[in-house]
């Protein structure tokens, strides 16, 4: 599950935050963390269940973002 | 690559503060990894004195796989202490992590961080964290590469996990 981190890794513009959910589960809550892993774009934009593969997270981060 | 750390092994806690926190096989299997470590990486530590039930053990778990490579160090901060260092980068959230790569000029963020205990199943992606910042590489297809380098708006991505 480090590919969040990857994208981080190669740009400025990234930063990916791996929570533990049941540490806050105030965050977990806002979010409707239901199961794991879930990956949350841009505070909520997009929100993706499960181990997504690279080419699926790179779609989705193009649909919330402009370019 | 794999490393299978048996969750119980991280919550062997406060029965006795002297004991590591990795058992043998792991700390050799993690040292085994260690070996591919290229460039020296830091490990910054934001910790915090009031309700932090993971704090110590976070702590004691970067520094006791810190101790495994000459590669590695590790830098610890106080939410309460050091603000602007944590507004810096970013974290609000205590046991905070962030995984940067060390240079001449301090540390260069890469956007890498985790928020709790990486324990379990993260205690894996944590190790291959400090292996890929080391290399200075996401080792990602060219497709993302070039989609990322030209992202004009920022991007934030938060993966919730448990520890199982």
């Amino acid at each position: 599950m480090v590919l969040a981190h990857q994208m981080a890794m190669e740009s400025d513009m990234v930063q990916a935050e791996m929570v533990e959910a049941t540490e806050f589960p105030d965050l977990s809550n806002q979010y409707h963390i239901m199961g794991v892993p879930d990956t949350v774009i841009n505070h909520g934009k997009a929100k993706m269940v499960g181990a997504v593969p690279e080419g699926q997270l790179l779609a989705e981060i193009m649909k919330v973002t402009k370019n | 690559m794999k490393i299978d750390n048996k969750p119980e092994g991280v919550r062997a806690r406060r029965s006795n503060q002297m004991t590591n926190l990795l058992n043998d096989d792991v700390r050799s299997q993690v040292s085994e990894a260690f070996t591919e470590l290229r460039e020296p990486v830091q490990i910054l530590f934001f910790g915090s004195k009031e309700q932090c039930e993971y704090c110590d053990d976070t702590l004691k778990l970067v520094e006791e796989i810190a101790s495994l490579s000459d590669k590695l160090s590790v830098q610890t901060f106080d939410m309460e202490a050091d603000p602007e260092v944590a507004e810096n980068y970013n974290v609000s959230l205590t046991p905070g992590l962030v995984i940067a790569a060390e240079s001449d000029d301090g540390p260069v963020d890469y956007g890498v961080r985790y928020a709790g205990i990486p324990s379990g199943h993260e205690f894996s992606s944590l190790i291959q964290d400090l292996l890929l910042v080391s290399g200075r590489d996401s080792g990602l297809n060219e497709q993302t590469r070039e989609f990322l380098a030209n992202l004009k708006e920022p991007v934030y991505l938060q993966v919730f996990v448990t520890p199982t």
